[in-house]
């Protein structure tokens, strides 16, 4: 995910963002929900930080200050259960016309996954 | 080729290109008939800890990983550069689909890839953020990402070569040699499973 306009964002504007909100529990996201232990470190005048919300999420975060853009990349465990448990996380990726396919639209097929590259 | 021979096996192939050339990918893909999508952003090789290509996996009905970062080829292509045979691996993959035998046992495969550090994370969030510039004409932004990913992780093929054409750099020139030379004087670090050389 890219933020292109700095680490804060509206407060209004987090669900859609990242898919989590925040509510007087945690950080939630259907049942599940996250403790946040310093609310002021996340939450400052109506702006919420990302960067902490990434932190928040076991997700990594990097911040280009030059040009005000922010990376923030999967959760970890997610990688984690691959290497660890052999669980296949699911993606999402377009095909060469634009047409976007998941590893799991192919469930119930053994699949052979190939990272390739032309250079 | 393995997809039509074993289509009928209740068995595909999934590719996925780390790159964003689409055009070039094209030119590979001639014929094919399985999906072949495009992970510009590098999301795979973070997902599934992958540093090089070819890495290949093989995933069950449950989407249960039999086989982990593999680095195998469907043909022979490279073999004079990688001493690499690659009918022994199709065979692996053929054993796998009719007869459910894996290559490795799951215990082995649990530890055969090891996790990302924090420092090859923060190299992919680098290069996504550098193409992203690169694509939005910010080259000096684009030079400033792409060189903090390469010292990030330096010896990942999918940060350090796959940069090199999106800087204009021939893929076959000094720098390529360069980063070989480094690779090599490394120990070739893979995430994965790398392929048996012949020893000589």
């Amino acid at each position: 995910m890219l933020l292109t306009d700095g680490p804060m964002i509206d407060a209004i504007d987090l669900e859609r963002t990242i898919g989590w909100t925040l509510k007087p529990e945690g950080l939630c996201r259907d049942d599940a929900c996250v403790i946040v232990r310093d609310r002021s470190a996340i939450e400052v005048d109506g702006k919420i930080d990302m960067v902490e919300v990434a932190g928040l999420l076991d997700r990594p975060v990097a911040v280009d200050a030059g040009s005000n853009t922010v990376a923030i990349g999967s959760p970890r465990d997610k990688r984690r259960g691959a290497l660890n448990d052999l669980q296949a996380p699911d993606f999402r990726l377009p095909d060469l016309d634009g047409t976007y396919h998941a590893l799991s639209d192919h469930r119930s097929k053994k699949r052979l996954l190939v990272a390739f590259s032309s250079w | 080729m393995l997809q039509d021979e074993l289509a009928d096996h209740n068995f595909t192939v999934i590719a996925v290109a780390i790159d964003e050339d689409v055009d070039k990918i094209r030119e590979f893909m001639d014929g094919i008939t399985y999906p072949v999508l495009v992970d510009a952003d590098h999301v795979l090789t973070e997902l599934y800890a992958i540093s090089n290509v070819p890495s290949v996996l093989l995933i069950d009905e449950d989407d249960r990983i039999v086989q982990p970062n593999w680095n195998a080829y469907a043909t022979n292509t490279f073999k004079e550069y990688t001493g690499i045979e690659s009918e022994d691996q199709l065979a692996i993959i053929r054993r796998w689909v009719l007869e459910d035998t894996p290559m490795m046992s799951a215990d082995d495969a649990k530890v055969a890839v090891g996790d990302l550090s924090s420092e090859e994370e923060q190299a992919r969030l680098r290069f996504r953020i550098a193409t992203h510039l690169r694509n939005s004409g910010d080259e000096a932004g684009a030079t400033r990402n792409f060189d903090l990913a390469g010292e990030l992780a330096p010896h990942d093929w999918t940060i350090r070569r796959a940069m090199m054409p999106l800087r204009g750099e021939d893929p076959f020139g000094d720098k390529f040699f360069e980063l070989a030379a480094e690779f090599n004087a490394a120990g070739r670090p893979f995430h994965g499973v790398a392929a048996e050389r012949p020893q000589n």
